[in-house]
């Protein structure tokens, strides 16, 4: 899953960063309106932390231009200003959620996961395809009943394919909604990452989940 | 209830006046009246009885009572219809006496009976016929020392009685219609006087903090109330401006502290997320520990502010050498510079000796440099110089940096006024230092300003007056002159 912060605070964006990427998202930065607005119109995020106060282009006229141009992605806004009128006009506007700086981290992670679940029309936040499963708050992935050991990354990318089963996912959607914009697409970083997560996933198992699907990408799915 | 109502209150004394004014009229004008009646009756029938004593003497005149009326007519002009008459002799025997009398007799008392023979004339009021009582003389006729006969004569006090009955029924009817009447137009002006106060209480009474907007109309008459209304509509004004500046002074205080709370409270709850290395601790800290210094830089200078607001700043005032303490910040000012390769040049020649707080000078010398640092991009260029210029020192600080819009020179003493966010932040102030800067400045009696030209730099210039020459003065004042003319504007 992949989010960006648009936050002009530096400190801010950093532990945002930092203690998102640690629950194995991807994160983006942008530190003004206008680079976070370009950010999100080039890129497919699955969600936008969007500050109000920003500078070049302030984060109401933002998250306007990112509705105006047809995007459904999920924003949460963050605002120093707690008056009822911003918050209403930031919901209006067409944002999902909202946090009132200084906020509490684990409700932001809460937040964050509320907003994928509702993206993905989901009811808990816990994934399961077959007798894999997969438990978006505590990270815990079971195949069989037994718990499976996975890297940040192998997580991520594993997340990735159960919110979206049964559907064809090329090389380019891993890469956006896994990997951050340092990523470098000429690699075969994903190829790597997706028979690492066979050989923990599906070894050993008859019935495997993930198929490769030629040409186009990988699938993950219950179905032989 | 009532008397706690001015318009009641004034009517009331109005109308207490007023009375009294009238009562002791009317009762000046009854006595007054029903005096002279009186006395214009005694007159009368007095000069009737000399008449009628003259003529009983008088051998030529000496016709009968019944012609009397005739006889008063000539020479009087009036008809003397209710009076009486008669003659007795000195023993109190009646003789003549008038028609009218026929079946009656006039009463003599005693003491008449007595004056008349001392030769005294007596007045008497008695109430021997009919409904009125009689106003009666009894004069003795006196001849050769011998009294030959005593003449009564009487009228009736009807028409006194009637026109003092009258009058007071008049008086008795008007005064009280005129004080009901009076107190009605007393009302009637109390409340076209008093109605705009109390429009004035009513607005006054809606507004609250919250709806300062509102203002009394204004009567197009500059009269009392006019002025009062105005005062009033004055003082809602200032009190709208107070609360507002009060509103936004919170808000950008609480929004300057919840900036490094959030990222404190971030920090730490990213930190805590699990375990990890001693680095990285380390590093959560020394983010922690400048958000901390952060904080509290903002809050000692808000409480400088609140205090300085109070009148609570009090200045150690000693002769300051200006030129010396200008130097001194330069050297300081001069190593926080290198760190960003900033050069600062010094003109100081000018010798200038200030009265003023040692301490708070030296704040508001390196606020300047400090901010002067801050929005100075890296090579740039800070200039100090000093001047004297009559009997003031003109300091100025000036530097080749980023500058300030137009549009924002006139807040750019305003607290917690950020041209740009960010930069201040990371630069590391309060966003308090130039107003405290200008506080410094009024408080020594004299002033600070700005000129700037966005990307070419900004020239700060604080204005000061210079000590007198004579040197026993202001050695070790502790407390400011009137502190309270300097705080600062709008709080």
């Amino acid at each position: 899953m992949r989010i960006l912060v648009v936050e002009d605070e530096k400190k801010v964006a950093s532990f945002l960063k930092k203690g998102l990427e640690e629950e194995h998202y991807a994160v983006d930065i942008a530190f003004d309106g206008e680079e976070g607005l370009f950010l999100a119109q080039i890129n497919e995020y699955d969600l936008i932390i969007l500050d109000i106060m920003l500078p070049k282009l302030d984060g109401m006229e933002v998250l306007r231009r990112i509705r105006i141009h047809g995007s459904s992605v999920p924003i949460l806004m963050l605002t120093a200003k707690d008056s009822t009128e911003n918050i209403i006009s930031g919901l209006d506007s067409g944002s999902d959620d909202y946090l009132t700086k200084p906020f509490a981290f684990a409700e932001l992670l809460a937040r964050v996961r509320a907003l994928f679940r509702r993206k993905m029309k989901e009811k808990t936040d816990f994934l399961r395809v077959g007798d894999l499963s997969l438990s978006t708050s505590t990270h815990q992935v079971k195949r069989g009943g037994r718990e499976v050991e996975l890297t940040a990354k192998e997580y991520a990318l594993l997340e990735y394919f159960m919110r979206n089963p049964n559907r064809i996912l090329t090389r380019t959607l891993i890469t956006e909604h896994v990997w951050d914009y340092h990523f470098d697409p000429s690699t075969n970083v994903v190829d790597v990452y997706v028979n690492y997560l066979r050989k923990k996933i599906d070894r050993g198992f008859e019935k495997k989940l993930i198929h490769t699907i030629r040409g186009s990408g990988y699938m993950i799915k219950d179905e032989p | 209830m009532i008397l706690k109502n001015i318009r009641f209150k004034l009517t009331l004394w109005y109308i207490i006046i007023l009375g009294l004014i009238l009562t002791s009229f009317s009762t000046f004008l009854y006595f007054t009246l029903s005096s002279s009646l009186y006395k214009g009756i005694d007159v009368k029938i007095k000069s009737i009885a000399e008449l009628i004593a003259s003529s009983s003497t008088n051998p030529f005149y000496r016709y009968s009572f019944g012609n009397i009326d005739r006889m008063l007519e000539d020479p009087f002009g009036w008809k003397p219809v209710t009076k009486f008459f008669q003659v007795l002799d000195e023993s109190g025997r009646i003789g003549r006496k008038s028609d009218n009398l026929q079946h009656f007799q006039l009463p003599i008392s005693a003491l008449a009976l007595k004056n008349a023979s001392q030769g005294k004339v007596t007045f008497e009021t008695t109430k021997a016929l009919g409904k009125y009582p009689l106003r009666m003389v009894t004069m003795p006729v006196i001849r050769r020392r011998h009294i030959i006969s005593i003449v009564q004569v009487a009228t009736s006090l009807e028409e006194v009685e009637e026109a003092l009955k009258t009058l007071l029924i008049i008086l008795c009817i008007t005064v009280p219609s005129a004080l009901v009447v009076a107190s009605l137009g007393g009302l009637f002006l109390a409340n076209k006087a008093l109605n705009p106060v109390d429009e004035i209480t009513k607005t006054a009474r809606m507004i609250t903090s919250k709806s300062l907007n509102q203002r009394i109309k204004l009567r197009k008459t500059k009269d009392e109330i006019g002025r009062l209304a105005e005062t009033f509509n004055d003082m809602i004004s200032r009190l709208g401006r107070s609360f507002k500046q009060i509103r936004q002074f919170t808000a950008d205080a609480s929004h300057e502290l919840r900036t490094p709370l959030t990222i404190l409270k971030g920090e730490i709850e990213v930190g805590l997320r699990r375990r990890r290395r001693p680095e990285e601790y380390r590093k959560i800290l020394n983010s922690n520990l400048e958000e901390v210094n952060h904080m509290s830089q903002i809050v000692d200078d808000l409480l400088f502010l609140s205090k300085a607001d109070m009148g609570e700043v009090h200045l150690q005032n000693h002769r300051i050498n200006l030129t010396k303490l200008v130097s001194e910040v330069y050297a300081q000012a001069k190593t926080i510079s290198m760190a960003k390769d900033i050069k600062v040049h010094i003109s100081n020649d000018a010798d200038a000796v200030v009265i003023g707080d040692r301490l708070r000078l030296r704040e508001l010398l390196l606020n300047l440099l400090d901010n002067g640092i801050k929005y100075t991009p890296e090579g740039g260029e800070i200039r100090i110089s000093l001047e004297r210029d009559g009997d003031q020192v003109k300091l100025w600080v000036k530097d080749n940096g980023i500058g300030i819009a137009p549009k924002d020179q006139p807040h750019i003493f305003d607290r917690f006024f950020r041209i740009d966010k960010a930069r201040s932040r990371e630069a590391g102030g309060s966003g308090l230092g130039l107003s405290i800067c200008k506080w410094i400045a009024e408080a020594h009696g004299g002033e600070i300003s700005v000129k700037s030209e966005v990307e070419k730099g900004s020239i700060f210039t604080v204005i000061l007056p210079l000590a007198p020459h004579n040197e026993g003065m202001a050695k070790n004042e502790t407390k400011h002159p009137g502190n309270a003319r300097y705080k600062i504007r709008g709080f």
